[in-house]
Order: C-alpha cells, then structure tokens, then sequence
C-alpha cells in the first residue's frame, strides 16, 4: 500500500515542554487512521504540523512524498482539515464560507458540488444563513464543509463530532465512510472512543507526545481484550466444582451465575468445553469483550507506569 | 496571471468592508467632511491664502490622506486581527496561498478602501473648492503609495497585536498625532520655530506635501523628497510584512 502521509522523528518544543516526541507514523491511502490520546497528549499539534498551521522543532512530515514545510502549496492542497475550535466569519452565508474556502486553493466550486457538500452535511436549507445564525452542531459541520471543498486526498478531522448530536453523528460518519471509499485517507482524533471503533481500521496511541502504539483496530481488541463468559444457571449451585475452579470460574453470590474470564489472545472453547464436562444446567449465555475504551484506559495506565 | 486563490481573498476582502460601508466608507467620509466643513468652509474664511491658494482649498489634500492613511490601516488591521480573534485565519494558513499572495490580497483590498475615502472625500470638497487638479497622475500614484504602505503597517500591526487595545495604539498614538501635526491644516510657513522644526522632523508631512503638490501645484519642501520617502516607507513595510508572514510570527505555532 502506498503511504499517503510519512512522519519521522516528529518533535515539537514549546520551550521546555515537549508535545511531541519523535513520532515515526504513516498512513497509508484510502484507510480511516484513529489518532487518540488524552487531552495535551499531541494529536492536534501532530495534525496542525502536517497541515502548516504549527512548524516542528524537528524531524519531517510529508504527504504523498512532498515535505510539508519545503514543498507547501503542494502538500497543503492535499490535505483538508477540520480543527477542533468552532470558527465563523460572522460577515459571510454559508455558501460564501464554502466558495471562499474553496477559491483560496484555486478552486472554482461549481453548483452541483457545492450542493453536495451541502446536502451530504445536512446544510443545504442554510445555504444563505448568515454563519453567525448557525447552532453550534451547524457551524462543526460547516467546518468539515470548508475542509472537502477542494476535495482533499488527506483529510484531519480533529474532533468532529464534539457537540454534535447521536443522529448527525452517524450521519456524519457515513460520510466519512463514502469519502474513504472514494480513496480519500482519513485521520481521525476523537475523544468518543465508539468513533475510532465505528470507524477506524488501524488505531495510534499518543501520550505526552510518543507514540504508545499503532495497531490495526482488531488486532488490538484482540490482544488486549480480555473475553468474559457469563453462565445464568436453571438451578442454584452451591458448590463450584474443581474443574471450573482451575479454569478460574467464579461463582456469583446468589449461586445463580457463574463467570470465566479467557486471558488476550486465548479463546472461550475451552471454558464453555469445562462447564459442558461439568454437567452444570444452562439457562443463557452471554459474552463481553472488553472495548477500544477499556483497552485505551489501560495502555495509558501502563505508559503513565512506565 | 493573478491566481484564483489571490483574487479569491482579494473579492473577500473587499466583500467583507463593503458589507459594513456604513462604517467603513461613510463614517470616515463624514468625519473628514465635518473637518473640511468646520476648519474650512467655515473658520477658514478668515484665514489668509496660502501660496495664493484660499485655506478651504489648501485644506482637502492633508484631509484626502488622512482619510488614506486611516482606512488603508485600519482596513488591513481589523480584518487581519478579527481573523486571529475569531479562528477563522486558520482557514487562510492552511491553504496553499503564498506569502506574496496574502499580502497582495489583503493589500488590494485596503487600496480600494482608501482609495474609495480618498476620492469620496475630494467629491465632497470639490463641490465647494473646485474639481481642477494640478497632477492627477502624480496625486495618484502618491495616494497608491501611501495606502499600500499603511495597508501594510496595518497587517504587521495586526500580526503582532494580542488585544484590540494594541490594534488601535498605532493609529491613535503615532499616525493621528503625526497626521495633525503634519501639515494637514497648516503651512510651515505659519508655524512658529519649534513647531516649524519638529513638522520638518516629521515623515508625514512630506506625504502630505506631495499630494497637496499634487492636486494644487504648491508646497513647502521640494515634492520628489515625498515620493523617495514614499518609496522607502512602502518597501520597508511590505518587506517586514511578508517577513512576518513568511517567518509565522504570532500566527503559525
């Protein structure tokens, strides 16, 4: 696969304090990349170096092999971003936002692209409101309107869905998925963990500005999620019996249940195997992965150890 | 060729001052209309000619540039700051935009702007004092001059501001002060000594001089030192613009 975006040895200094550390990252074409981390872990500093809003104290950004500082009006036409801060100019309606936007990368944006834009961000009965008269929902997504309109082949979306209601957001991350199918790369930072799940296919991990990890999203659920198998029994048990207790199983206090946890990477077969040999009467069974968010809490943990 | 992405801003630019040209254009025009009224018309009456010209008359070339000055300043530097205040000058930086390009853009529109107050201005003067004019081509090129240098002092201004107080410390500290004190409603030759010594101390007399040159054919200094100091005040400040531009100061992290 072609790598649309090469990061080596990128570090940022303010002074004495580093957001980021020598972060080595590449995303290739066409795949939702989830960038998360906690608040002041780098994310966004990352994202406004590739876009040229932030100059790194050293190591190198490139998109599509073009340096992001050398080679700028290159780079910067290919790539949109979506900031985190809610920005509008209060003097112009939202089609004037768009084809503003859309001139200063020499781009003439035709009728039927701006309503496009406009239809697929649920803006095209705004289309001559004033920016200042939009909901905060409206003007996040006018945001993400003024980054498409030059139809980028990299796209930042730092926070998009912050404030933006359950409907939208799914709405929303439709989109994402058609511009991903169209072949545009997207970079994704978000502090609703579900959306890097919903979305991503390969997950970054940044902490006080190194990179912890970049894994594909099921290879990570896979390695770090423990698996858990809760048994609900047609009869109270009062004694658990040996075999299931060396495999861990645990009896709830009311006798009525019992839960066996699989360690990463191991399989619930030989659990579910144990209480068939043990003769135990099964009335449901359910099975609980531990989540992207779980696995998140956890890396950090073991980072702020480290 | 002027690229799309230049005339884009440019349009934008001139949209957005247009947009409050109530502000913009007609608030100037009546304040310079009051003082040509009030200093001219009215007081100046009594007042003497001025190298055979009559003081109304005298008056309206040091009026036209401070009109020039104030709207090309003004517009680079509000325009600029409420784009840093508002976040929306990310929308600006991450395009691929040249730092010539920027300036230009935002320097066009100025121009316009205080061409705009500037012939608005000599309109409503030239009703009462005549419409002849001396050198048009020179008073041109004066006033293109001396808007794109504030238009640019705006913009470095504006980058290096943090608080709307900062913005407006150029305009009310150092070009008002100077501007009055600069020949627009005097002649040297009425000033007493010390007064006469600081205006000659003082650039903005000599820009005042060439346009009152310019549209009247009289001066006090010799008008090719206006056009030289013009020259070297314009690319000073386009270059520190651009440099500010090109360097990120205050505006890329």
């Amino acid at each position: 696969m072609e790598a649309v975006l090469t990061i080596r040895g990128l570090t940022k200094r303010y002074g004495s304090t580093v957001a980021l550390d020598h972060v080595d990252l590449d995303v290739q074409r066409g795949e939702i990349f989830a960038l998360l981390g906690p608040n002041g872990a780098g994310k966004t500093t990352l994202i406004n170096i590739v876009a040229g809003l932030t100059r790194p104290t050293s190591g190198s950004a490139r998109v599509l092999g073009h340096d992001v500082i050398d080679d700028y009006r290159f780079t910067r036409r290919a790539v949109g971003l979506v900031p985190q801060e809610i920005n509008f100019d209060p003097f112009f309606t939202v089609s004037e936002a768009l084809r503003f936007q859309a001139g200063y990368f020499g781009v003439r944006l035709t009728e039927d692209r701006l309503a496009e834009i406009l239809q697929a961000l649920d803006l095209w009965t705004k289309r001559d409101a004033g920016s200042r008269t939009l909901s905060g929902g409206m003007k996040r997504r006018l945001l993400i309107g003024k980054a498409l309109v030059h139809a980028p082949q990299v796209l930042f979306l730092d926070e998009p869905t912050a404030g933006v209601d359950v409907e939208m957001r799914q709405s929303l991350w439709r989109y994402v998925r058609t511009l991903q199918a169209r072949g545009t790369s997207i970079v994704l930072t978000t502090h609703y963990l579900e959306e890097a799940e919903e979305l991503a296919e390969r997950i970054a991990i940044v902490d006080h500005g190194k990179l912890l990890l970049t894994e594909r999203k099921e290879d990570l659920l896979r390695r770090y999620s423990e698996k858990t198998l809760t048994i609900s029994l047609t009869a109270r048990l009062v004694t658990l019996p040996e075999s299931l207790r060396t495999i861990g199983a645990q009896l709830a206090a009311n006798g009525l249940s019992l839960s066996i946890t699989a360690p990463p990477g191991e399989d619930l077969g030989r659990a579910l195997a144990a209480v068939a040999a043990a003769g135990v009467a099964v009335r449901d069974v359910e099975t609980h992965r531990a989540r992207l968010e779980d696995i998140f809490v956890s890396l950090l943990h073991q980072g702020a150890a480290a | 060729m002027i690229s799309r992405g230049l005339r884009t801003l440019f349009e934008k630019e001139v949209l957005r001052f247009m947009r409050v040209a109530g502000q913009t254009l007609l608030s100037p025009l009546i304040t310079t209309a009051l003082y040509f009224i009030v200093f001219g018309y009215s007081i100046g009456g009594r007042l003497h000619d001025i190298q055979g010209v009559p003081y109304s008359r005298f008056l309206v070339p040091g009026l036209i540039t401070l009109g020039v000055i104030s709207n090309a300043f003004l517009n680079t530097a509000s325009s600029l700051f409420m784009m840093k205040m508002q976040g929306t000058l990310i929308d600006l930086l991450v395009t691929p935009l040249s730092y010539a390009e920027v300036l230009a853009g935002f320097l066009g529109a100025a121009v316009v702007r205080a061409l705009l107050v500037g012939a608005l201005t000599w309109l409503v003067a030239a009703i009462f004092t005549g419409f002849a004019v001396a050198h048009p081509l020179l008073l041109l090129l004066d006033l293109l001059l001396i808007s794109i240098a504030f238009g640019a002092m705006g913009l470095c201004v504006a980058i290096w501001a943090d608080k709307f107080e900062q913005v407006n410390f150029v305009p009310t500290f150092v070009i008002t002060p100077l501007t009055f004190l600069g020949g627009v409603f005097t002649s040297v030759s009425m000033l007493p000594t010390a007064l006469r010594r600081l205006t000659l101390a003082n650039p903005i007399f000599y820009l005042v001089d060439s346009v009152r040159f310019a549209m009247l054919g009289i001066a006090d200094s010799r008008p090719e030192i206006g056009l030289l100091l013009l020259g070297v005040l314009c690319a000073a400040s386009l270059a520190l613009a651009l440099q500010l531009l090109r360097s990120g100061y205050k505006l890329r992290g």
